[in-house]
């Protein structure tokens, strides 16, 4: 019996002897206390770490701070080392990085977390007062979200009450995920403020200011969650009780009732991820609304290197991001109890009409991103042919851009590195999820940071430390993004190592190592790789979301999200400088939603093998992954 | 495997349970609600008892800002401006057109000798918290900007003390010999705000200090400031009775504010918004910045001057001008545009002979805080290899890229340069571009002639004398090819149906002055 060992993670472990069963129950107590210490413990270390990564950014980048403080706040300034030097001695930057740090943490134990290196006022009050805009706006957002979730899930509660549970197609949930933020909120800016002159601009003085954010932060929330629900409840209306129920005669209203409750417990995780990605889609609508909110502060911050700020505006955001996933792991418990603990849960029976059209769908979308690159690959995206704003023809299918440039050129050849990077990005976090998941205990804390932290914030240190560039952005994406598949490596290795023919393996003398590599990796390799891939669209529109906010690849790049953020202010004069990177994002998110469809099945059929890790695998393997794509914002 | 169906008793008591739960979300929602929105400011407030004569009700003005406060509206930073666009915080001496000083919270001045000036101060004006202005009150000001850390742009390198006379006035003493002291203290960083405002250890606070016609009452953070009339300013009282400010970075949603209605007068409308608004409501004003393209002359395929005129030569800025500013920009006739009106009288130059270009491949930098210059950098490109270079773009934030621009890494660079500062005088700016050990020579240029040309500048008084000594110099400067002015940029100002005798300064001081007003 060799469970003890099998994580490999703690040292109490690592040392414990094998074979004799009484000394696996001494082995087994110091695993306990150090299961219980390790995880806390990592949480910790990864907090501060990051946090300590923001003080120290400076003495990494190389770059020098008074530089960027008087840049800021007086442009065009020279910058004479007179004046240098008396920013340094005002911030105390001449004492190094040590200094900094212990005596940044001595003060934010009392309290205080120091004064902004641009105003010289203390920090915390400002970010308190951004953080409470940002909540309202997140309530609001959640509001929107919730109701819509509600519709989208209603045909779903209602075809399974008839007794024929489908899933939905997903395409009007799709459709609504698929836009990105801060391209809902431009729209809806154009829309709602400037052609029906309904609601006010910008600014937040009142309820008919929050609208129009709500509804950008809000519908594709919704759309993500209407979705989930709709296939929770499609598979728990498979499950056995149902049909007992229905036998039993109970009354469809409750029937329905329970079933809700059934499938409400598994979504929590989501439903976490998904405020987290509010956090992070927060950005992009605080900054196209001028909402002077905590990510909109944050992103200023660090802008102008104002350090203590970025600090911390960025340990709110983690700590947000954290309280959210206990959170919702909390309410799991909570909702579940009971049947988790026994080991109770019941079973679903997946049995859906299988469509030949879920394959039509991805085909589809596949098919046009092939053909849009392979015609638009040989085309010049970077020369300035045509007249300004050219509008599309057959000659130039997509139009010209504000620079004269053709925009079928630009897609495709922005399409062929953005999918290129996204590739990489997803090796990269299969490899790193790989490792991590071997040892859950230890990766608990970077685990849940990696999940609390929008990659805007990741892709903000990144930025900070690389300059903007495609790897920085890659980089900032893989640092968030391996989290899952961690989790799910965690999950199916557990699973794995409770097989018979894995359990006999110590006993044939077969050491633990050999065990993992010959018996365990081979097993989890294949579906963690699957995963990984799947979220391969979802990475390249991550990529997009930091291209859009000037964290990617720099100009004259033809990224995604650069062609949109270049084109955004030319929405009403030349529409198709939009509709077509926007076309090509929309492709790529239902491609995504879609294939995550073909995936849902097996994956179910997986979680049944082993009652107790279901549980855990169900909160650890995304649903889909639209809600990376989400949280990506 | 069990199937366990949910208790129905649990079940119903749930529903009941979640219902409370509901309404403790609502209840908390609202109260969050009242504490999580800024001040309304948004509508158009009329206050109480500010009846015209006429019996027509004033309208407060509400002003769209681009860039929010950075440093807490201390003067001695780029937030200096606002105070001053917003007529709150004024200065001893103010600029005309030409850039020569007028009279303002300095009546009167006069040169002592080389290096001391005397003010005088004018009487009967009040500070916005009751006090009077004394030359007291005006060395208190100015020793604060003076000792300030780090030093306001306007006093770089600048020796420079105030002192109080005996009879009222004030003594302006400099270290080197400086004809521009008027000038300088024509900057809004030099703005005299009450002695209060300046305690030691903590950041200016302008807040209830000026002395302009409008008294800032409040500031909310970034997002909005208040400010009311001041009924004991020392001029005509302002027509307007108050001005409600919103910052609002984003291009598209100012544009909007001025399409809504939402606010009046809106700062910095973008290129691409221009078109969609109703012409008669945008005003086009010629800025004192200058789209330039650097040439590096020291290590690189610009070190001949040939292949520098044959760079300048290949470039068509009314391409540069039409695509990326859409006309709304002027070509440059040199390194000074039509916001300084008497630099078109400039001399006649005579050009370089272009040499031959066999295919040199170059680096091509510029950065991306401002929006068009990676757009010029796409036309550049194409017509740099057009007249036969290989052209490399190198483009990013500019604080990633400065460093490099300074150290001669680039072949080229595109900057968006201001010309004149805080002075209103242009020798600084082509001083440190253009001399042998300017700080922002990202040319490295070091030509001697350019050099004495400089220094003969610097040392003539102002007026039409030093005009004439700074135009030789940039004929100078041109004729090294150095640098190639490609066009003069315009800052859109819009102004709401209604809006009368808004300010549209070429310098960004003044925007709203003591005439401004709006039908309500």
């Amino acid at each position: 019996m060799s469970q003890t060992i099998r994580s490999g993670a703690a040292p109490a472990e690592a040392t414990a002897p094998v074979g004799a069963e009484g000394r696996i129950r001494v082995a087994r107590r110091p695993r306990f206390a150090a299961g219980n210490w390790i995880a806390p413990v990592s949480r910790a270390v990864t907090l501060l770490g990051v946090v300590c990564l923001v003080g120290v950014l400076p003495w990494i980048t190389g770059r020098d701070p008074a530089q960027t403080i008087l840049r800021a706040r007086s442009a065009e300034q020279e910058a004479t080392d007179e004046s240098l030097t008396a920013i340094r001695d005002d911030l105390g930057l001449g004492s190094g990085p040590l200094d900094q740090l212990g005596h940044w943490f001595s003060s934010a134990v009392h309290g205080d977390f120091g004064d902004s290196w641009i105003s010289g006022t203390p920090v915390l009050p400002g970010m308190l007062a951004a953080l409470g805009v940002s909540l309202t706006l997140m309530a609001f957002a959640i509001v929107v979200a919730a109701v819509l979730a509600a519709v989208i899930a209603t045909p779903s509660l209602r075809a399974g009450l008839r007794g024929a549970p489908m899933r939905t197609s997903g395409a009007v949930a799709a459709g609504l995920t698929a836009l990105p933020e801060f391209l809902l909120a431009s729209l809806l800016l154009l829309l709602g403020a400037v052609w029906l002159g309904w609601f006010p601009p910008y600014g937040w003085n009142g309820l008919g200011y929050s609208m129009l954010p709500a509804l950008a932060l809000g519908l594709p929330a919704g759309g993500l969650l209407g979705r989930l629900l709709a296939d929770a409840i499609a598979v728990s209306f498979t499950e056995s009780w149902v049909a007992t129920w229905a036998v039993a005669g109970f009354p469809r209203r409750s029937i329905g009732m329970a079933v809700v409750r059934r499938a409400l417990p598994g979504l929590l995780p989501q439903i976490g991820l998904v405020m987290v990605a509010l956090t992070g889609g927060a950005v992009g609508v605080e900054v196209v609304f001028a909402i002077p909110g905590l990510g909109r502060a944050t992103l200023g911050a660090a802008d102008a290197q104002d350090l203590p700020a970025l600090q911390t505006g960025v340990l709110i955001l983690l700590i947000i991001g954290v309280v959210l996933g206990i959170g919702a792991e909390l309410g799991r418990r909570a909702v579940l109890g009971r049947g988790l603990r026994n080991g109770a849960l019941p079973v679903p029976r997946p049995t859906f009409r299988y469509r030949r059209r879920q394959w039509v769908i991805p085909a589809m979308m596949l098919t046009l991103l092939v053909i849009v690159i392979g015609v638009g690959i040989w085309r010049d995206p970077y020369t300035s042919a045509w007249p300004k704003l050219t509008p599309p023809s057959a000659q130039l299918p997509f139009g010209a851009d504000a620079s004269g440039r053709d925009l079928l050129a630009r897609v495709a050849h922005g399409a062929a590195s953005t999918i290129g990077i996204a590739l990489v990005v997803a090796l990269a976090c299969i490899g790193l999820g790989l490792l991590m998941g071997l040892m859950p205990r230890v990766a608990a804390g970077p685990i849940e940071i990696a999940n609390a932290a929008p990659p805007v914030i990741a892709g903000l240190l990144i930025a900070a430390v690389l300059e903007p560039s495609a790897p920085a952005a890659a980089t900032a994406i893989v640092l968030v993004s391996w989290a899952p598949l961690a989790a799910h490596t965690a999950a199916l290795v557990k699973e794995v190592q409770t097989q018979p023919h894995v359990r006999i393996l110590p006993v044939l003398g077969v050491g633990p190592t050999r065990a993992m590599f010959t018996a365990v990796l081979p097993a989890v390799v294949g579906p963690v790789t699957r995963h990984g891939l799947l979220r391969l669209p979802g990475i390249a529109l991550a990529l997009a979301a930091l291209g859009f906010l000037g964290l990617g690849p720099q100009p004259p790049a033809p990224d995604w999200g650069l062609l949109l953020s270049e084109g955004l202010a030319y929405l009403e004069r030349g529409p198709w400088v939009v509709i077509a990177p926007m076309g090509a994002l929309i492709v790529l998110s239902v491609l995504a939603v879609s294939l995550s469809n073909l995936a849902a099945p097996t994956r179910r059929r997986r979680n049944t093998a082993a009652a107790p890790s279901a549980a855990a695998a169900e909160a650890a393997i995304p649903t889909t992954s639209r809600e990376l794509t989400l949280r990506c914002r | 495997m069990t199937s366990s169906p949910l208790p129905l008793d649990h079940r119903t008591s749930g529903r009941r349970r979640g219902c409370l739960r509901l309404t403790a979300v609502a209840a908390c929602g609202s109260l969050l609600l009242a504490g999580c929105f800024s001040s309304p400011t948004g509508a158009r407030s009329t206050p109480s008892g500010s009846q015209t004569s006429e019996g027509a009700a004033e309208a407060r003005l509400r002003l769209a800002m681009l860039l929010p406060p950075r440093s807490g509206l201390t003067p001695f930073s780029d937030d200096a401006f606002k105070l001053s666009r917003w007529s709150t915080a004024e200065t001893l001496v103010v600029l005309d057109a030409d850039g020569d000083a007028q009279p303002a919270l300095a009546t009167d001045w006069s040169r002592i000798d080389d290096k001391t000036w005397q003010f005088t101060i004018r009487e009967g004006v009040t500070f916005h918290d009751g006090q009077a202005l004394d030359a007291a009150a005006v060395v208190t000001a100015l020793t604060a900007a003076t000792t300030a850390s780090p030093k306001p742009r306007i006093l770089d390198g600048v020796e420079f003390t105030a002192a109080a006379n005996a009879d009222g006035t004030v003594t302006v003493t400099t270290g080197d010999v400086d004809p521009l002291v008027p000038q300088r203290l024509s900057s809004p960083q030099l703005s005299i705000l009450a002695p209060d405002a300046y305690t030691t250890g903590r950041p200016v606070n302008p807040v209830g200090k000026g002395t302009g016609p409008f008294e800032l009452v409040a500031v909310n953070g970034t997002s909005t400031a208040t400010l009311d009339r001041y009924p004991g300013y020392w001029g005509d009282p302002a027509a307007a009775p108050g001005i409600d400010v919103s910052f609002v970075p984003d291009g598209t949603a100012r544009a909007a504010a001025l399409r809504t209605g939402t606010a009046d007068v809106v700062e910095a409308i973008p290129v691409s918004q221009a078109a969609l608004l109703d012409p008669d409501r945008i005003a086009e004003v010629p800025m004192p910045r200058t789209n330039t393209l650097y040439l590096n002359t020291e290590n690189s395929v610009f070190a001949d001057p040939a292949i520098r005129a044959a760079a300048r030569a290949a470039i068509d800025r009314q391409v540069i001008v039409d695509q990326v500013y859409e006309g709304r920009a002027d070509l440059a006739a040199g390194l000074l545009g039509p916001a300084l009106p008497w630099a078109q009288h400039r001399p006649t130059r005579t050009p370089a002979q272009a040499g031959a270009v066999d295919g040199p491949t170059i680096t091509l930098a510029t950065f991306t805080d401002r929006a068009e210059l990676p757009e010029v950098a796409v036309l550049l490109e194409q017509q740099l290899e057009a007249a036969g270079f290989q052209v490399n773009q190198v483009v990013k934030e500019y604080s990633f890229i400065e460093a490099a621009a300074l150290a001669g890494t680039f072949d080229a660079f595109i900057l968006s340069r201001a010309t004149v500062l805080d002075s209103g005088d242009p020798v600084a700016y082509l001083y440190s571009d253009f001399a042998c050990d300017g700080s922002f020579n990202i040319s490295q240029l070091c030509d001697p002639a350019v050099d004495a040309a400089l220094a003969q500048a610097a040392a003539t008084e102002p007026g039409p004398d030093r005009r004439a000594a700074i135009l030789a110099a940039e004929k100078l400067i041109l004729q090294t090819d150095a640098a190639v002015p490609m066009l003069h940029e315009r800052v859109i100002q819009g102004e709401a149906a209604g809006v009368v005798d808004a300010a549209r300064d070429p310098r960004e001081r003044s925007l709203i002055t003591v005439d401004t007003s709006v039908a309500g």
